[in-house]
């Protein structure tokens, strides 16, 4: 511990800007993975903490295929009261407009409150102090007005509403207003969501959502003494046709499922991040090593053990990590807020309505980041400090040799990228496991450690092209920057190999998504054919429950200036565990009007025209890959009738859903699910009309309460670009900071070599250079470390992009994209890190120029 | 006018609480084409004296003029360009940069100052092949004989055809073959291109090449004497 103390911690605190330079990076790495693994918990968890706090004590639901069941079906189900008390309910979404002009997402439920009260616990506030339930009866009267609805007591004291407030809420296109008849205690159900629940009577919310006749689902509570599983399977073997059991918890496990790609990918990107962080620790580490080998010889000499010197460089490593997890404990918990906002847009728009749930840390977290942080740091540690447990007790004597060995190529730097390189080629080819890109993962790992072992020769190659270059061409500045370089090429390796890396990151994502971003505006303008689209205001995104009410779809199609109108309706379905999209679209109107993209067969306008009227169905690219059906596939839905098969008439490509979507004929789809309200409209204007003034003059003919969003043509193509851009914001985000934490480590590393430098600086002052030149120097060499470093991650890049493109983006989502450079945003961005890397020479410049003129060196 | 003049020159390093004076009340003139050598034991301040009088360091008294430039009037930036044409500077430990082949550390101070590239290196080339150097030219220090090392020293200290050259114990860390060898070359050097040489050392056969001794005891110069042979009561020893 002495030794400790003087050898270690008090370098440490002489070069306070490498160790906190260090600490900062890992604390970087640690706390963004930490904050992508929160904000991915919090959406999980929001969702799975409703779904059990609403679900209260139900034990088991009966569900029917997609969208509830029919009324008149529980009739049929009666014996289920054998099993426990049963509790039919509605439960849908609304979108409340406050006094104070706020909007909220409200959750509400619609119960018979007689048969409901016995699976969950509700308590209003005036019984309070009674500290027990209203009396059914009295409850029920409360509920027994159409337009009466039961908030939270938290939510209205947020938005000061009382008993006898109006409450304006946004269903599908249509507004209502209803009457806060009671509120809710902070307990049972009220207790989700951060109180934006609601409770209505059922019939009310049967009329609220459009959705007379039928019930979403019947939840049953157990008598005691019955085990769930007998039951569960008793219950499967009676039901009729067309309905299913199932435990509340399944619709968790299938929005986890969901987010499942999405999350490991965020995960995955996240540890770039923590990957340089622990590549500066390495740095520092080899660093302190190699500056400092006489000294080592000199502590050889004087007794001190090899493996009380690798001891030393491990605690200085472990030290360093830790202050680095401690602070990125911190760190990651405020970032988790951002990337909580960030991904919490893209769920929005691409997956469910995420409720905003606060990001908490948990010692979870705090064990995670000093469970991952320190003995990966360790390890990375372990090389350098091997190597100075190494070192002879002679080198005390030989005088320290500032003069790097010239460099000669090892076996390692010959073979190993090759290896490595052939590894990560057999990775891609292998498939996905359980539906995550793991190998593909390792390859790009795999390529990445090749580049890694790659830098000491392309240092080595580049060194020599320079002094060829610099000799003839370059300024003595560039010449003497170049040489520095050339002659420590093992300090320098590491510190360009975490930059190459996470710059190869940067360039391969930048590939992906500008390939993906392709892709995407080539499919919208192929199939967004339509002059104008009819979505209801309140959809956010295409698993939306929103509907268009009858009325505004009569009034769009029988305007004057439409020629055709395509209703898309959909819900979503559970197919073999998954959630799944099943729609239906006018395909006469769509063949006629719209443009797929057919992947299979060729003729796929052919095969979507014979399928109308037949069993059949056209599925997108993304639910053929997943459930690996192909053309004259069968595929079995349950339908309102039961189980039926349909042919798989066609497969398109489609980038609006990566779970995938089965569609079927408008006609087919009212057979099996009778007639349900569309979702959306696409509407086919008359020739030579403009879609801008037709829109205003829609708009003006539809009823004033009416809440719809009217896209043109072009807006919505914008509209689909700018979601598409948004969803990436937080992919580059994490690359910035990775990229932030490289160009750290290549400043640490120059004011390192700068420090151990200070002989030949003193004597370039003396041989007449002035503060400037060995500024100027300085910051060339940085630019150069740049290069070098986009050089090379710019070709590595290219490879991960082909990875990305190929194989990860395949087996996450399901979705070919077409392979595209964005070769002027590439161009662009390499520019500016290689100013970013100069202006990280900045600091190290001024330090080395400060420099005074030799004594004897 | 003299190449150098020192007129009551002092200097005091503050090291901790304690002043430590290295230098006082020197006063020295060297003409051009001088040939001095300046003796005296360890730590009496010869090489302190050498820094002062190449602009490496200011005076804390007294004024040094080189050329007629008073060098306490210049700025860091003036003072450097001085330097970099005026004055060359051989040291004991060759000080090479272990990065730069022969022929770029001798052409470095050109370079530095400006030169093209191709002149630099054609004149760098041009004095190493005087200093029998000449299939040295692309070798790295760390290839070279020591006494090829100090030659390399010499010409980069001369490449730039200073006024002044100043060497401090150049001999230092050489055999007596290779340390001879050197100390012709530097006579050599004054002669032909009637550079002003300044040698510290504290060997009796270097001090003897000087047709002029300086010898300073703690930071003064005690005697200052026009000789071909050594000093006598001198303690050469270190």
């Amino acid at each position: 511990m002495d030794l400790f103390r003087t050898f270690i911690l008090r370098r440490l605190r002489k070069e306070k800007l490498r160790a906190l330079a260090t600490v900062v990076g890992v604390a970087l790495g640690i706390a963004v993975v930490l904050a992508v693994r929160m904000a991915n918990q919090s959406s999980v968890r929001s969702f799975e903490t409703a779904l059990e706090t609403v679900a209260g004590k139900t034990s088991l639901e009966i569900a029917g295929s997609g969208q509830g069941l029919r009324e008149e079906r529980l009739l049929e189900l009666g014996w289920l009261e054998r099993f426990g008390q049963i509790s039919p309910v509605i439960e849908g979404e609304a979108r409340a407009s406050f006094p104070s002009g706020e909007r909220e997402w409200l959750k509400i439920l619609g119960v018979d409150i007689l048969r409901d009260e016995t699976l969950r616990d509700y308590r209003l506030v005036r019984f309070a102090d009674r500290q027990q339930s209203p009396p059914p009866r009295e409850f029920l009267e409360l509920l027994s007005d159409p337009g009466a609805i039961v908030l939270t007591q938290k939510l209205a004291r947020r938005y000061g509403l009382d008993p006898g407030s109006g409450l304006d809420l946004d269903i599908g296109d249509r507004r209502k207003t209803l009457t806060v008849r009671g509120l809710l205690l902070d307990r049972g159900p009220a207790r989700a969501l951060n109180g934006t629940f609601a409770l209505m009577d059922i019939a009310a919310a049967q009329w609220l959502f459009g959705r007379l006749g039928r019930i979403d689902r019947v939840d049953l509570r157990l008598k005691p003494g019955i085990s769930i599983d007998r039951a569960e399977a008793a219950i499967a073997a009676r039901l009729p046709e067309g309905l299913r059991v199932q435990r509340p918890s399944r619709r968790g496990r299938q929005v986890e499922k969901m987010l499942e790609a999405f999350h490991f990918n965020l995960t995955a990107l996240s540890h770039i991040a923590l990957l340089v962080g622990l590549f500066l620790i390495y740095n520092t580490v080899s660093l302190s090593v190699v500056t400092r080998r006489r000294e080592v010889g000199i502590l050889r000499a004087v007794g001190v053990s090899r493996r009380q010197v690798a001891g030393l460089f491990l605690a200085e490593a472990g030290l360093l990590a830790a202050l680095g997890c401690a602070l990125g404990i911190l760190l990651g918990g405020w970032l988790a807020r951002g990337a909580l906002t960030l991904t919490g847009s893209t769920l929005d728009r691409l997956y469910i309505r995420s409720a905003a749930e606060p990001v908490s840390l948990g010692p979870e977290h705090l064990v995670l980041a000093f469970a991952v942080g320190i003995p990966l740091a360790l390890l990375a540690a372990l090389v350098p400090a091997l190597e100075a447990s190494r070192v002879p007790p002679t080198e005390a004597v030989r005088g320290a040799d500032r003069v790097e060995s010239r460099f000669r190529l090892s076996w390692r730097q010959r073979w190993l990228p090759a290896i490595l390189s052939v590894l990560a080629v057999g990775f891609a080819c292998l498939d996905s496991v359980d539906g995550l890109p793991l190998f593909g993962y390792a390859a790009c790992l795999a390529i990445v450690f090749a580049v890694a072992f790659l830098v000491p020769v392309v240092l080595h190659v580049s060194g020599r092209v320079g002094s060829r270059l610099t000799r003839r061409w370059a300024g003595v500045e560039a010449l003497l920057a170049n040489a520095n370089l050339s002659g420590s090429i093992p300090r320098i390796s590491i510190s360009v190999a975490a930059l190459a890396v996470s710059l190869s990151m940067v360039t391969a994502i930048t590939i992906m998504i500008g390939s993906f971003r392709e892709t995407v505006q080539y499919w919208v303008e192929q199939t967004l054919r339509a002059d104008l689209f009819v979505a209801p205001a309140t959809r956010s995104n295409v698993y939306s429950e929103s509907t268009l009410s009858p009325e505004v779809v009569r009034l769009i199609s029988t305007n004057p200036r439409v020629a055709a109108v395509d209703p898309f309706t959909s819900f979503n379905i559970d197919y073999q565990g998954r959630r799944v999209l099943l729609g239906s679209g006018d395909f006469e109107v769509h063949l006629s009007h719209s443009g797929l993209l057919f992947k299979t067969p060729r003729q796929g306008q052919s095969a979507m025209r014979a399928a109308i009227g037949e069993d059949a169905a056209v599925v997108s690219e993304s639910f053929a890959l997943r459930h690996r059906k192909a053309v004259g596939d069968r595929l079995v839905l349950t339908t309102d009738q039961g189980q039926r098969a349909f042919r798989v008439a066609a497969v398109y490509y489609d980038y609006s859903s990566d779970q995938g979507v089965v569609v079927l004929d408008r006609s087919t789809f009212r057979k099996y699910y009778g007639d349900r309200p569309p979702r959306s409209l696409a509407v086919y204007l008359k020739e030579g009309l403009d879609p801008e003034r037709a829109r205003s003059e829609m708009l003006a003919g539809l009823p004033p309460e009416s809440r719809l969003f009217v896209h043109t043509n072009a807006s919505l193509k914008t509209e689909v670009l700018r979601i598409f851009d948004n969803t990436f914001t937080i992919t580059y985000a994490l690359e910035i900071i990775a990229v932030a934490v490289a160009i750290l480590g290549v400043a640490t590393t120059l004011v390192t070599l700068i420090l151990d430098r200070k002989p030949e600086l003193a004597l370039l002052r003396w041989a007449g250079a002035e503060q400037r030149q060995i500024r100027k120097m300085v910051v060339i060499e940085a630019a150069l470390l740049g290069a070098v470093s986009q050089g090379l991650g710019g070709v590595a890049g290219i490879l991960l992009s082909l990875i990305l493109v190929f194989v990860i983006n395949v087996q996450s989502f399901n979705w070919t994209i077409q392979f595209h450079l964005p070769a002027g945003f590439l161009l662009q961005s390499s520019l500016l890190i290689l100013l970013a890397t100069a202006i990280s020479g900045i600091y190290p410049a001024y330090r080395a120029g400060r420099m005074p003129p030799a004594r004897e060196a | 006018m003299p190449v150098l003049s020192a007129e009551g020159v002092g200097k005091t390093y503050t090291r901790g609480e304690a002043p430590v004076v290295a230098v006082r009340e020197v006063n020295l003139t060297l003409e051009k084409g001088e040939f001095a050598a300046l003796t005296g034991p360890s730590g009496c301040g010869k090489s302190t004296l050498l820094h002062l009088c190449g602009g490496m360091d200011y005076p804390t008294r007294g004024r040094i003029w080189l050329d007629g430039i008073d060098l306490g009037s210049l700025d860091e930036g003036r003072l450097t360009r001085v330097r970099r044409r005026q004055v060359g500077f051989v040291f004991q430990s060759f000080n090479l940069l272990p990065t730069l082949t022969a022929l770029e550390n001798t052409a470095l101070p050109l370079m530095l100052d400006g030169a093209s590239p191709e002149v630099a290196r054609r004149k760098a080339a041009g004095l190493l092949e005087r200093l029998r150097l000449l299939h040295r030219l692309g070798h790295y220090p760390q290839q070279l004989s020591g006494g090829e090392m100090q030659r390399v020293g010499i010409a980069r200290a001369v490449c730039h055809d200073p006024l002044l050259l100043l060497a401090d114990e150049p001999t230092g860390n050489l055999d007596s073959a290779s340390g001879s060898d050197v100390l012709e070359l530097l006579q050599e050097l004054n002669r032909s291109l009637g550079v002003t040489v300044l040698l510290a050392t504290h060997s009796a056969e270097m001090a003897a090449a000087g047709r002029r001794v300086l010898h300073m005891v703690d930071g003064r110069i005690e005697s200052d004497l026009e000789s071909r042979r050594p000093i006598a009561g001198h303690d050469p020893g270190d």
